[in-house]
């Protein structure tokens, strides 16, 4: 009896990994590879349903609707449902949709963004779902709701945000729709910095120096742009603060008379640009209020159009000319390591992709694969130096830069007499074009 | 006198020359013995091979791809060795190589006892002189599809249900349970498994997702039996980093998947 008493605690205690293993009925699912994924999701975007008899409502759901659908096409990661293929309803909220109607052919939907939008007072309210057609009790998958100023702008802002929302739940990387593209036009007469929705829309000037501005360049917060501009001093780095709305001081951006090509760091601590003001152009790296300012180059030739690696911030790429014609090449921060990216031709304006691995830059080969001869915007990856061509054929394409999701590519295309902004996805798919009147040139992609 | 006898045995036993021989054909003995033991003992072991490199087993040349991060794009078109993208890629197979004409080999030796076909005098005539056209040197796009740049590895396989366990996860919200195949096929590189695991090895993963989508306690459960196909089951989760957070339908704090990677 008194050998039970002393062992019983033991065994006690051996049960007790026994029991535990299954003491809360956790939810188990069982997934594998091969197992039927397609890679495009198939997604319907309905038109809202209009709610209330405000006479604003049509015309702002007509524009909400448009952009909504545009934004998912653009996103290049959507097989979207071409709207004369979807079922004509417009449901309004999730009891009122018919998911097996979305999923059936003609349609083949996966997934369904709908919903519900009205104009009261002065102010529009929008009701956004997003469902699955997979089957299952509970096929919601997102529900947003928005309440802004009612007008155009504000529509399109709603919708850029909802887009943002399905893109970033379904795809993984944040949405680009909300982000910005800062370029150069002469629209008003002389050469001023412009900003733009990333559709084209709401083009609007942001300088007014009545000289030459160019090369603008956004920080990382989206407070102010650095960019050249042409003054009696010559070629200066400036800095416009987008909080304050007028020009800053960058100290020591005039020396010399040819400071050309600000870059930012990812951080928005650093600048990078080339300044002739030692005889030759070369790489010079200041912070982002002018101090510290040092030379990081020695190399002969001229070295400008420095870009850094927004990944890292340790490397910095930039055109050189030592070979006589202008390479791409990578060097670390402080001047090392420098390694030369393109063999022979004319190779200009890099640009690092936010994932750090890939390159894109204007390069005109002389040889083949590909359609040589013309200067056409290149993605390079840096640890296979493989290139893949994706413009052809175009006229000149120049200055890409990178949107911050990797997945897009905007840049200058000089077609004719015209020369526009064009964007496409970074495989050199889906081009468009996003500037139609007088000349743009130089685009920089916003950070967020 | 008897000290002096004394000192004489003394002396003689002084004078005495030592023992050599005895001594030094013991040592040289005790020498050879030490050696005979030390060379059997190296003969003996190397008969045994014993583990002292690397795991036990065959090892097999991994098949190593530089392996940089794809575009964040869908890939649904293979991967190939074109360089020059289309704008508008085209889902038609490339065109047929042109057949090799069958060449007439003079040196056989003709098979007797059959009547020999009648061969046709060929006049042979100077074709008239054309030029010959250069071959443009672009890669016509449109006839092939696709580039090297990877995006995500297309998938290959049968299509199947997802199995589910009690608590009907599967059921209520299968859209989960495809974003969690998606993600998870995308960043599984299957060119880094070595090419010597047989077709249909499966290694098990399991890992729990947490309420914000963030993953805990990712460990293999069941080995394949290649370490290659574990290790980049293993990458592609890290890969990942986190799922989307968990529907809001879904009232429990945690979610136990079991994935399985199958070459």
């Amino acid at each position: 009896m008194k050998a039970f008493f002393r062992i019983f605690p033991l065994f006690a205690v051996a049960l007790i990994p026994l029991s535990s293993s299954q003491a809360f009925a956790q939810a188990w699912v069982y997934a594998g590879t091969n197992l039927g994924q397609q890679s495009k999701i198939h997604l319907a975007a309905a038109d809202f349903k209009p709610v209330g008899a405000d006479p604003q409502t049509p015309v702002l759901k007509a524009v909400f609707d448009a952009t909504l659908f545009n934004d998912l096409s653009n996103a290049g990661i959507f097989d979207m449902v071409s709207k004369s293929l979807a079922p004509q309803a417009m449901p309004g909220s999730p009891q009122e949709i018919n998911l097996p109607q979305w999923a059936a052919p003609p349609a083949n939907a996966g997934m369904v963004a709908f919903g519900a939008l009205s104009v009261n007072n002065g102010r529009i309210i929008v009701y956004g779902w997003l469902d699955s057609t997979a089957g299952g009790s509970n096929p919601q998958v997102l529900g947003k709701q928005y309440n802004e100023e009612a007008n155009q702008q504000m529509a399109r802002t709603i919708a850029h945000r909802f887009a943002d929302a399905i893109i970033q739940q379904l795809g993984g990387i944040a949405g680009i729709a909300e982000t910005k593209i800062y370029f150069v036009s002469s629209r008003t007469g002389s050469k001023e910095i412009w900003v733009m929705d990333y559709d084209g829309e709401n083009q609007h000037p942001v300088t007014h120096l009545g000289s030459i501005s160019l090369y603008p360049r956004i920080s990382p917060d989206n407070s102010r742009i650095a960019f050249e501009s042409l003054d009696r001093d010559g070629w200066s780095v400036r800095m416009y603060s987008m909080d304050l709305g007028r020009m800053v001081s960058f100290p020591g951006g005039g020396v010399g008379g040819s400071n050309l090509d600000p870059s930012w760091t990812s951080d928005g601590y650093r600048i990078a640009f080339s300044s002739a003001r030692t005889g030759i152009s070369e790489i010079w790296v200041a912070n982002g209020d002018g101090g510290n300012m040092h030379r990081v180059t020695s190399l002969p030739g001229p070295n400008v159009q420095p870009c850094w690696n927004p990944k890292t911030n340790a490397q910095i790429a930039f055109a050189g000319g030592r070979t006589g014609e202008p390479q791409i090449y990578i060097m670390d921060q402080d001047g090392s390591n420098i390694q030369r990216m393109t063999d022979s031709g004319y190779a200009v304006s890099p640009s690092w992709s936010p994932n750090g691995q890939l390159l894109t830059f204007s390069w005109n080969r002389a040889y083949g694969p590909g359609a040589p001869g013309g200067q056409d915007i290149y993605v390079f990856n840096i640890a296979t130096m493989q290139w893949l061509q994706v413009t052809h054929g175009s006229g000149n394409n120049d200055y890409p830069t990178w949107s911050p999701d990797g997945r897009h590519i905007v840049f200058q295309r000089a077609y004719g007499h015209r020369t526009d902004i064009w964007s496409m996805l970074a495989d050199g798919t889906q081009q468009q074009q996003l500037t139609h009147s007088g000349d743009n040139m130089e685009p920089d992609w916003s950070w967020k | 006198m008897e000290i002096l006898l004394e000192g004489g045995e003394q002396l003689e036993r002084e004078l005495a020359p030592e023992p050599v021989v005895a001594p030094a054909a013991g040592s040289l003995l005790l020498h050879g013995v030490l050696a005979a033991v030390l060379v059997f003992y190296g003969v003996i072991g190397g008969l045994f091979h014993r583990q002292i490199w690397g795991n036990p087993g065959q090892g097999g040349a991994m098949q190593v791809n530089l392996v940089s991060s794809p575009l964040p794009l869908p890939n649904d078109q293979p991967v190939n060795q074109n360089v020059l993208s289309t704008e508008t890629p085209s889902h038609a197979p490339a065109p047929p190589a042109p057949k090799a004409t069958q060449k007439i080999d003079e040196k056989a030796i003709p098979i007797l006892g059959r009547p020999q076909k009648p061969q046709k005098e060929t006049v042979h005539r100077t074709p008239p002189h054309q030029p010959t056209p250069t071959r443009p040197n672009v890669v016509p796009y449109g006839e092939q599809a696709g580039s090297w740049m990877q995006r995500s590895i297309p998938q290959t396989g049968t299509n199947g249900p997802t199995t589910v366990n009690n608590g009907n996860f599967g059921t209520m919200f299968p859209w989960y349970v495809q974003q969690i195949n998606d993600r998870m096929a995308q960043n599984w590189y299957k060119s880094s498994v070595d090419s010597s695991t047989p077709r249909g090895s499966r290694v098990y993963l399991t890992f729990t997702i947490n309420r914000d989508g963030s993953v805990a306690n990712g460990r293999i459960a069941q080995t394949s039996g290649s370490p290659t196909l574990d290790t980049t089951c293993m990458q592609a989760l890290q890969r990942v980093g986190a799922f989307p957070p968990l529907p809001s339908a879904y009232n429990q704090s945690t979610l136990m998947v079991s994935y399985y990677c199958e070459y």
